[in-house]
């Protein structure tokens, strides 16, 4: 039920701005909490919801703007400030110790001492107090490496009610728990809002946040783009504001070829997931030289599987994939580059970049064992040279020289350089994942023309991102990944992005939202 | 701004100074001290022909960044020397002559007992280092080290064959036999992810216990002898050189081995910096998940990378029976390949600075124990210095976080005092 605007404020921001080196998480960001209210903040990953959260929590400080707590400003130094001022936590990932009971992890920290002594019982009896005076039902003496995660979740919430938190933060809640502990959650936190808790979570899931919060901000590439009472917006509305609907680039986008000839395909494809559960359910999917193919979908649907399985890096259970004619499934990563198939991996930090490494080594990477860079293993220093400076130039690559280390550019250089890596391979086919992500518009844009001109000169490219703009902006079809299974596939120019949102979010389409 | 001197006076100087260098080198390591001229005029002329190659501005910066390269590890050691001496003050030893001793012991008297130190070391160090270098831990390094001691045993036992070609043989041998150690581990980490850490350990304890039953089926005999047992002597067609072959003032025991080292330092570093094979192992060392989607085969690069350790652990054991024992000792205690850890950790797995710690950690022990002899200062108190040395290395970060917040303050004190100045 909505609280009444009257209900004092508990917390607010008022300009929240946090830069990174080169990116801008958060972008002026005021929101405001009241007492007893439950608010979400809606965003897709990397929208800034976890910066905006490190911050309130002291983990980050703010470049610019303030945070109140009851009217009044503070300043956090560090997460014990932040408790201090009644601001309680619950990550996604716990934080709690396996082996020690539930007591003793509530406590820890903040244990009732006498002479240096722990007051085990009187830590004990605050525990059963505490839980049965919000109904949160749990064994004080089990070891918490005993318990289901919901229940564990609930230990790390009372951990923060022993701690008087008045403000409860929680990160993403609902990711790890199965439905039924998740109704049970939605009632504990209903209860502590009426008890006069204010609750924040954080999600990209849109049924939580109908289900559970009276206000709801949303977040897109770090700035607030809208905010609503929940009950007076639909999911579709929700959905829009989050993925966002104007196309903030225009690139001109070559007319797809009529009947472009097919040289890239996936046949029912299964594959599970690095913890054994199935993570692509048979996946179809086809692209024709001089086509790009768009993945649309909420990241954890399958993606990471998706390129690691096209790239080599895993195998699948079964099902083909087919490269001009032949099923290279098993074959070995160099295997496919050699044969023409590309990969910009989403993580250029992770597994696209060696970072202490200079420019011109990174650049090497993958050819390094063969002429001209190498002969009879052997490395050609002058040979590397030149085609770091060659690259750097047709890829404005912008760097103090072929020998700076990769770690001191700015992330839309780095993305040059595994660009220029990939593209001057010449290969026939590309996988490029989320080659955006964290770059600033004029990146952005050099990134697309890139993209098209590849696309010009025939290469097949099968685009993964999460954003639909860019899907939108460079698609000749797009398919949605939801839950490991392509939902829907069309041409871009007959779908819309409401539809895919739809489709990404709830992996079905219903014309009216109820 | 700079004026690039001909080609020629730079190839001059360049020629000139390794025609000094290699004598200086070899003089110095057999106890002719003199030698250390001839290093450093070696040394000023690399450095004339630096200044004329890159000018005068970028000269400067290059030699400020070696210095400062070199002040943490100096700080280092000197400060771990001076907290030895505190202990020693309060223990009641007399820490000026205890550290003479040790100085003269370790850098003048015995000199010689400082270089057959650090010849294991400089190898096992570059074990250690070379592994490093990939992402992994070859912490058996003092396996492969036995492996090496026993192959070259059993290889010297008899031979007849003259030491031109025994010799390389040997060493082939054992670096083999060394490689082939790190081959199970090898395989359990490609294929089950089983920790090197853990399966070198255990590979080390398997050939130490069973080094006594080589020993006793080649010549050792309890009955026969009061030492810890031993094989019998190798033949000494298989004998390393010896310095005083053709330096008649080198001490007799001194051995062409640390040359090997020497030598064995610049290959590795040559390895990593200037061929494929190291360029890709330094890639999975950093980033193994890049390497990997580049199409570098991760299991290919650390069997390569723990191949080459293992041989370089063996080949320490190789040269030192070669070289030194000629026989094998049961029991060698020589923990060089547990040291080795120390000394690549020191030397920040850079081939070229092991050859030097290992030769402070040779001073250090040759020192240590003429200082025990002469002036009843404990050894073990050359151990807690070590301890501490290598402690003050790993903690350069804390340095580092005090310099930066002294520049800090610096930086505050002088705006200020420029401020101050202008109103």
């Amino acid at each position: 039920m909505p609280k009444s605007d009257e209900s004092p404020l508990v917390l607010e921001t008022r300009g929240i701005t946090k830069r990174f080196d080169h990116i801008i998480a958060n972008n002026n960001i005021s929101i405001k909490l009241r007492k007893g209210e439950i608010i979400a903040v809606l965003g897709e990953n990397g929208a800034g919801k976890s910066t905006l959260m490190n911050i309130l929590f002291g983990l980050y400080k703010p470049t610019s703007g303030s945070i109140l707590i009851d009217g009044l400003p503070v300043s956090f130094d560090s997460p014990r400030d932040a408790i201090a001022k009644g601001l309680g936590m619950v990550h996604q990932h716990f934080m709690l110790v396996p082996t020690l009971t539930v007591t003793q992890n509530i406590v820890l920290g903040k244990e009732p001492v006498r002479l240096g002594h722990v007051l085990y019982k009187r830590a004990r009896r605050s525990v059963v107090e505490l839980s049965k005076r919000y109904g949160l039902t749990v064994n004080p003496d089990a070891r918490l490496e005993d318990l289901s995660v919901g229940l564990q979740q609930r230990v790390e919430i009372l951990k923060a009610l022993y701690r008087n938190a008045r403000v409860l933060i929680l990160d993403e809640p609902t990711a790890v728990l199965t439905p039924g502990e998740v109704e049970e959650l939605f009632a504990v936190l209903r209860n502590l809002a009426a008890d006069g808790t204010s609750i924040i979570i954080i999600t990209h899931k849109l049924e939580e946040v109908k289900a559970l919060s009276d206000r709801v901000y949303i977040l897109r590439r770090g700035e607030l783009v809208g905010e609503c009472r929940t009950a007076s917006a639909s999911a579709a509305e929700l959905a829009n504001f989050m993925v966002g609907r104007d196309v903030v680039l225009a690139v001109e986008r070559p007319a797809p070829r009529p009947k472009p000839e097919p040289i890239f395909s996936l046949e029912s494809l299964f594959v599970h997931s690095s913890r054994g559960l199935p993570a692509l359910k048979g996946v179809d999917l086809a692209v024709g030289r001089g086509e790009i193919l768009g993945i649309a979908g909420v990241e954890g649907n399958g993606q990471k599987e998706l390129c690691e399985v096209i790239a080599g890096l895993i195998t699948p259970d079964s099902g083909k994939i087919l490269f001009k004619g032949e099923d290279v499934s098993r074959w070995s990563v160099r295997r496919r580059m050699d044969a023409g198939m590309g990969y910009v991996p989403q993580d250029r930090r992770v597994s696209g970049l060696v970072l202490p490494f200079s420019v011109e080594e990174n650049l090497a990477l993958g050819r390094s064992d063969r002429p001209p860079l190498s002969r009879h293993g052997f490395m050609k220093f002058a040979a590397l040279r030149a085609q770091a400076l060659q690259l750097m130039e047709n890829y404005d690559i912008r760097t103090s020289g072929p020998e700076a280390r990769v770690s001191t550019l700015s992330g839309g250089n780095q993305q040059k350089i595994i660009l220029a890596r990939e593209f001057s391979r010449n290969p026939d086919f590309l996988l490029i994942s989320q080659p955006t992500r964290g770059l600033d518009v004029g990146a952005i844009e050099y990134v697309y023309r890139r993209i098209l001109e590849l696309k010009e000169r025939g290469v097949a490219i099968l685009l993964i991102s999460m954003e639909l703009e860019e899907l939108f902006a460079l698609a000749d079809r797009i398919a949605v990944l939801h839950g490991g299974q392509v939902v829907f596939e069309s041409p871009t120019a007959t779908t819309n992005e409401a539809q895919i949102g739809e489709y990404m979010i709830r992996g079905r389409y219903e014309r009216s939202i109820s | 701004m700079s004026v690039s001197a001909p080609r020629r006076i730079r190839m001059v100087l360049k020629a000139l100074s390794l025609i000094l260098a290699v004598p200086g080198v070899l003089l110095y390591l057999a106890s002719y001290f003199w030698g250390a001229w001839l290093l450093l005029c070696a040394i000023a002329l690399y450095a004339a022909d630096r200044f004329l190659a890159v000018g005068s501005a970028v000269f400067g910066s290059e030699a400020r960044k070696l210095l400062s390269r070199a002040i943490v590890p100096v700080a280092g050691i000197g400060s771990a020397l001076l907290i030895g001496a505190v202990i020693m003050a309060i223990t009641g030893y007399n820490p000026i002559s205890s550290y003479g001793a040790l100085f003269y012991g370790g850098l003048v008297r015995n000199w010689h007992i400082s270089v057959l130190n650090a010849t294991p070391l400089i190898f096992t160090g570059l074990a250690i280092a070379f592994a490093f270098q990939g992402g992994f831990f070859n912490i058996g390094a003092e396996g492969q080290y036995y492996i090496g001691v026993i192959a070259a045993t059993w290889m010297g036992l008899g031979s007849t064959l003259p030491g031109i070609i025994a010799i390389p043989a040997i060493f082939a041998v054992a670096a083999i036999a060394g490689a082939a150690l790190n081959a199970i581990p090898i395989i359990l980490k490609v294929k089950t992810g089983a920790h090197e850490v853990v399966t070198t350990m255990m590979f080390a304890y398997v050939v130490r216990t069973l080094s006594p039953m080589f020993i006793r089926a080649h010549g050792g005999d309890p009955a026969l002898t009061s030492h810890p047992y031993t094989t019998d002597l190798i033949s000494e067609s298989v004998w390393l050189p010896m310095f005083k072959d053709f330096l008649p003032g080198a001490n007799y025991r001194l051995h062409i081995g640390v040359l090997l080292a020497i030598g064995a330092a610049f290959l590795v570093r040559f390895i990593l910096m200037k061929t494929d094979l190291g360029y890709k192992i330094r890639a999975v060392g950093h980033n193994p998940v890049a390497a990997m989607t580049q199409g570098i085969s991760v299991a290919r690069i650390t069997a390569a990378s723990l191949f080459i350790s293992g041989s370089l652990a063996a080949i320490a054991g190789a040269t030192q029976v070669l070289g030194l024992d000629h026989r094998m000792f049961q029991d060698l205690n020589a923990g060089y390949g547990w040291n080795g850890i120390s000394i690549a950790l020191l030397a920040r797995n850079n081939p070229i600075g092991i050859i030097f710690t290992s030769l402070l950690w040779g001073v250090l022990d040759a020192g240590g124990q003429y200082m025990a002899r002469t002036t009843q200062t404990p050894n073990a108190i050359i151990e807690i210095v070590k301890g501490i040395i290598l402690f003050l290395m790993l903690a350069e970060v804390i340095y580092k976080r005090a310099g930066s917040v002294f520049g800090r303050w610096a930086g505050r004190f002088k705006t200020a005092a420029r401020k101050g100045a202008g109103a």
